[in-house]
């Protein structure tokens, strides 16, 4: 039975830099089940980034529809689009952007600061802490807890990132070259780590240009020219990978 | 909750916030120092100025006075018993005042008061200088030079009417460092010429054998204002060079009932000098010389006099003083006594002499506030423009503020698109740095009313100490600002407002750049490097 957590259909998008019209995405459609680990690749400038910005509400297509657990995303509120960026989705971004003055610990708790008032912080906290205390076991950074991000080497501030990601347990986390700033060893700890997350149940649709980095994924697609590389009979090509979800959410 | 967390965690982290902070600190200390010296000198001005004279006067504003007032003032203390406690007359006129001694000289304002009335009318008595150490014993009557003399062991020793008085005056005092003061500082004896012990030599005071009491030629008394005879110390108080009941004089300028000079040379009369007066305030005490009502009438020809045609004169005076009981509302006892004033006038017109009828009309019944309405009035719009002035520098810092947030909001792009990425509002966004503008007012408001309220309680001592580094930093001169000292009283009213004041311009300031942190658009915010 087909279990699609996420779905864009025919997503257009064009800026305006100067003068000139870029159109970044030409029509980009895409399916991802719940459990999946979906890369989308591409080379540089062909529109990944743009697609997952659009996928997670931060940015809003000229043309097309973003369905998140069938519903519309951009047919709703932006309050509603901000609480499903709070509540539904994780970022990953290529340079981690944390919050310079705040530590590890703080970092990882800002989602759910976002989501909670003053009074029911106050309620709430505890139990807060202790989620993001397991997050940090799970990424092996229980003893940085106090550290500032100026404190911690590339890798550990991604896992840092991959941590606020997933303290609000989302049920969708979108990856950004979450490697692409990092050396081979710490790139490959982070994807050992997406796949650990993964296989607990975590639908993770990430994109990179590295095809060695998608290799990881149980599905991959091509995003050429701004649309998604299709087969003849139009659907979305299906990744080179065999593998497939084996897994419920959790 | 993330609003007051990050705005929080920015105050302490951010070095630019600092400057937020300074700014705000410093314009509330400032307008706090503004308004605290202000408020304070208008509210020394009310207060002095309700103790001067008395809750009522009639006044015609002429020098040569008006008639009938005795008459109106048996009148209404039958007419308003209820209302009106005490009536009593003042004579005021401008005169030389002179220390034949020293040949010193000086203008002076002459008030013409019964004294026992005038000290129940007004607050006189607490800025008597010897009539506080030695109760009972400065009036304005015939009086003697007291002189020490010196007892069985050597020690120095007043009449026993003093000596009395000053034991009173220990007994009564509940500040026990007020007598220490007293004793500590010789100069109260010392203001006493002594009868020099015989085996000494000289004894030019001497009524006998080392004999305290009183030697001179009997004159009335007078009672000078303190700026007007003694120097001022820079601690506040006096230096007094002259002996209590040492010969001075006034030389007055009689008027005729007409106001013209009665032709007469000037009348010099000669006064010993019983003690001096500080109100606060420098104008009156830098001029007034306080003698005998009734002996003062008679010199400046304001007492009945015989007339050609076998009659007598009307007897003048300036003013009348009423004093009312407790409770009574002011104005509605002034009301009381104008409308009775009217029909007395009404009354005299008839038979009053052409001369007379002028002043009688133009006689005026106010309350203490609205004769010192003028000075008043006058201090308050100076207040007013002062903190206008000082509110208008304010708005610079206001500005700076707004700059300051701009470079703080340009400096925190990409943060914003992260907070964005996680399910910040854009209006949670601008709300933060609005939080995080509010925070920087509060600090600063909390600093600078501590700085300020600091300032202002030690003004005096700060202007002391810069006035030993250099004399020319002396900037609060009582001959201006009517006062000895500046005032230093922080009012909580006004800090709060103050403090209010600065913590919603502090968010104003940052309304702008707040409302464009909040339209950042997050995937432009996180490619910002």
């Amino acid at each position: 039975m087909s279990n699609v957590i996420l779905k864009a259909r025919s997503v257009h998008k064009t800026y305006t830099m100067g003068k000139a019209e870029v159109r970044v995405l030409r029509g980009a459609s895409l399916e991802a089940q719940a459990g999946e680990f979906l890369v989308v690749t591409g080379a540089s400038g062909s529109g990944k980034s743009t697609l997952l910005h659009i996928l997670g509400g931060l940015d809003i297509p000229d043309q097309g529809a973003v369905e998140f657990e069938g519903h519309d995303v951009f047919a709703q509120s932006q309050m509603a689009r901000n609480t499903y960026r709070n509540r539904q989705v994780g970022f990953v971004f290529q340079f981690y952007h944390l919050l310079p003055e705040l530590n590890v610990l703080e970092n990882i708790l800002m989602p759910k600061l976002v989501s909670h008032s003053a009074l029911s912080w106050l309620t709430g906290r505890g139990q807060a802490k202790l989620e993001a205390m397991d997050l940090l076991d799970r990424v092996g950074l229980r003893e940085r807890a106090g550290h500032r991000p100026n404190e911690l080497s590339g890798g550990e501030r991604q896992r840092v990132a991959l941590a606020r990601a997933l303290i609000n347990r989302p049920a969708l986390l979108l990856a950004d070259e979450p490697t692409g700033n990092l050396d081979e060893k710490k790139g490959a700890d982070i994807l050992d780590l997406l796949s650990e997350f993964n296989e607990a149940g975590q639908t993770i649709v990430m994109v990179t240009h590295d095809a060695r980095v998608a290799a990881r994924a149980h599905r991959r697609i091509e995003l050429v020219g701004g649309a998604i590389q299709s087969k003849r009979d139009g659907s979305p090509s299906v990744a080179d990978s065999d593998s497939q979800p084996t897994h419920a959410l959790s | 909750m993330y609003k007051w967390f990050l705005a929080w965690r920015y105050l302490h982290t951010k070095l630019i916030a600092l400057f937020g902070v300074a700014s705000v600190t410093l314009c509330v200390a400032m307008v706090l120092v503004v308004l605290s010296v202000m408020g304070g000198f208008l509210d020394t001005v009310r207060s002095r100025s309700k103790g001067l004279h008395s809750q009522i006067v009639l006044d015609s504003g002429f020098l040569q006075g008006f008639p009938y007032y005795a008459e109106f003032g048996e009148l209404v203390e039958e007419e308003l018993p209820e209302v009106v406690k005490l009536t009593s007359p003042a004579i005021y006129s401008y005169g030389i005042f002179r220390v034949p001694a020293t040949s010193y000289t000086k203008p002076a304002r002459i008030l013409g008061v019964r004294l026992d009335e005038y000290l129940q009318l007004n607050e006189m008595r607490k800025g008597l200088h010897y009539e506080r150490y030695y109760p009972g014993t400065t009036h304005l009557g015939m009086q003697q030079m007291p002189v020490a003399g010196f007892d069985a062991n050597g020690d120095m020793q007043l009449a026993q009417d003093l000596r009395e008085a000053n034991k009173k005056w220990r007994q009564d005092e509940k500040d026990v460092d007020s007598i220490a003061n007293f004793d500590a500082e010789p100069f109260e004896l010392s203001m006493y010429p002594k009868v020099v012990p015989t085996n000494v030599g000289s004894r030019a005071f001497a009524l006998g054998p080392e004999e305290p009491g009183y030697i001179g030629r009997e004159k009335h008394g007078v009672i000078v204002g303190c700026d007007l005879l003694n120097s001022r110390r820079s601690d506040g108080n006096f230096d007094r060079h002259l002996a209590r009941g040492t010969d001075v004089a006034i030389t007055l300028l009689p008027l005729t009932s007409r106001g013209n000079v009665t032709g007469e040379p000037p009348v010099r009369v000669p006064l010993r000098y019983a003690d001096d007066s500080r109100t606060g305030i420098f104008e009156i005490d830098s001029m007034s010389v306080y003698v005998d009502f009734d002996f003062v009438q008679h010199k400046l020809g304001m007492d009945a006099q015989d007339l050609v045609d076998g009659g007598k004169s009307d007897a003048r005076a300036n003013q009348l003083l009423v004093g009312i009981h407790d409770g009574v509302d002011l104005d509605e006892a002034a009301a009381q006594i104008r409308e009775l004033w009217a029909g007395f006038v009404e009354t005299k017109l008839m038979d009053v002499s052409p001369t007379d009828r002028y002043p009688l009309t133009e006689v005026s019944v106010m309350t203490w506030e609205d004769m010192q309405r003028p000075l008043i009035a006058a201090v308050e719009k100076e207040k007013i423009l002062v903190t206008f002035l000082f509110a208008l520098i304010s708005i610079v810092a206001i500005v700076l503020l707004g700059c300051i947030f701009f470079m703080i909001v340009e400096k925190k792009t990409r943060d914003i698109g992260i907070m964005k990425a996680i399910g910040a509002s854009s209006r949670g966004v601008a709300g933060l740095f609005v939080a995080y503008a509010g925070a920087v007012g509060v600090t600063g408001s909390i600093l600078g009313l501590f700085i300020g309220s600091l300032f202002v309680w030690n003004i005096n001592d700060i202007q002391d100490f810069l006035a030993n580094l250099n004399p020319q930093l002396r900037v609060w001169s009582p001959e201006i600002y009517s006062f000895d000292t500046i005032p230093e009283v922080v009012k909580k009213a006004d800090a709060i407002w103050v403090a209010a004041i600065a913590v919603v311009s502090s968010i104003v300031g940052s309304l702008i750049p707040a409302t464009l942190a909040g339209r950042v658009w997050p995937v432009q915010a996180l490619r910002y490097e």
